[in-house]
């Protein structure tokens, strides 16, 4: 690794590369990662498609001779933008990669006039967790990933006036107000998906709310939910039994529930276990009626 | 011969394990992914499955569920592989029914050996 390294890093605009390439790429950077949640180019590809990654302004660091070193990517939506799949080979570590990449995705945002820039860091990643900071993004607060083993017996389904949505009266429960989301949970990223549905029930006491979901060929995952009357903890909990019953062979998958969320108690009532956590970072203002 | 297989989509960690095992007589067989995975402990109904949790179509724990769900492999230990903070792995473990777990990077092959004839041993 060249010393002056800083100096001789080219940040290449990532449409140049291959869904192939950019996953060799990535891999590589989380080899040694405590979480590496490795992809192949097919779920990179959807990753992109589902979260408005922009590939035209995210970026592959390589040297002049053409040797990768990291990679990140931009998300793009409507006066918001995200950092994600930042990462840099391990052996060319501190030497201005990941600041190179930061540093220019940044500007890429603020030349289309976002200066509303999220992201998420796995808690404990103390090098990201450090660097984002330098770029003067404030912590927001703690994001869980849940999961549930699809061994866990179904539950019986609690009394409710239930039904179920198919994907049109789904999408119009998702882009009804839910407060301020991670990107990973807002409603574009449900307008993306593919084979989303949902739950909507009443209890007996006039409690009600509703669940969206992705259900993929093994996995229950993207989930997005509201209390509309009653207990959040109450309501989750009589439509994860609803879901669950539906479904009792799907290993679920549920990323970045806010950790103050007021329905969490009834995840873990279900046999939710938390895999592990993230930190929500924003820099700059929300632009209004984010939601 | 005792068969195992390897699930790991890191060709360096794949070797490590191969190198580690290669004077135990173990027949090793080795896919780097979860698919792929999935068909060859169908087709070789292996003495135990080493499981990296972190791979590239499907994770670990969701292979483990599909694993659990064939009568051929129900009673195949499946010990995961895997970076996580002993208590995450531990909670994992407990939850999607894998029957050990060792904990990466695997830095003594003397031990890694000792913990697979362990797992063997209570498995037979």
């Amino acid at each position: 690794m060249p010393a002056h390294l800083t100096t001789d890093i080219e940040l290449v605009p990532a449409h140049h590369f291959t869904f192939e390439q950019l996953t060799a790429i990535y891999n590589q950077t989380r080899v040694d990662y405590m979480v590496p949640m490795p992809m192949n180019a097919a779920r990179l590809a959807e990753y992109v498609a589902t979260y408005d990654v922009d590939l035209r302004h995210s970026l592959v660091a390589v040297t002049p001779s053409g040797e990768m070193l990291g990679v990140a990517m931009l998300g793009l939506r409507p006066g918001r933008a995200w950092i994600t799949r930042l990462g840099v080979i391990p052996s060319t570590r501190r030497h201005g990669v990941g600041r190179a990449l930061v540093a220019n995705l940044i500007e890429q945002a603020a030349q289309r006039s976002i200066d509303f820039v999220m992201l998420e860091v796995i808690k404990h990643n103390t090098p990201a967790h450090q660097l984002f900071l330098k770029f003067g993004f404030r912590e927001m607060g703690e994001l869980l990933i849940l999961r549930r083993a699809p061994r866990i017996p179904p539950p019986t389904p609690i009394v409710a006036d239930a039904e179920r949505l198919d994907r049109v009266d789904a999408m119009d429960l998702v882009k009804r107000d839910r407060g301020i989301q991670p990107w990973t949970n807002q409603s574009e990223s449900l307008f993306n998906a593919y084979d989303v549905s949902g739950l909507r029930l009443a209890l007996a006491d006039g409690s009600r709310g509703w669940l969206v979901y992705q259900r993929q060929k093994f996995i229950l995952t993207r989930f997005a939910f509201k209390t509309e009357a009653g207990d959040p903890a109450t309501v989750a909990y009589a439509l994860l039994s609803h879901l669950h019953h539906q479904y009792p062979r799907l290993d679920t998958h549920v990323e970045n529930i806010q950790i103050n969320d007021p329905h969490l108690p009834a995840f873990y009532r279900m046999g939710y276990v938390e895999a592990f956590r993230r930190i929500e970072m924003w820099r700059g203002t929300p632009p209004m009626g984010f939601s | 011969m005792t068969k195992i297989l390897l699930i790991e989509d890191i060709p360096d960690n794949a070797e490590l394990v191969r190198r580690a095992l290669s004077a135990t007589g173990y027949e090793l067989i080795h896919a780097a992914d979860a698919e792929t995975g999935l068909q060859m402990a169908l087709a070789h109904c292996p003495d135990l499955i080493l499981l990296d949790l972190g791979l590239p179509d499907y994770d670990g724990q969701t292979l483990a569920g599909w694993l659990r769900e064939e009568p051929a492999l129900n009673a195949t230990p499946i010990i995961a592989l895997t970076a996580w903070p002993e208590e995450t792995a531990r909670l994992m473990v407990e939850s999607y029914g894998f029957d050990g777990y060792i904990c990466k990077p695997i830095t003594k092959t003397r031990v890694f050996v000792a913990q697979i004839n362990s797992y063997l041993k209570t498995h037979p």
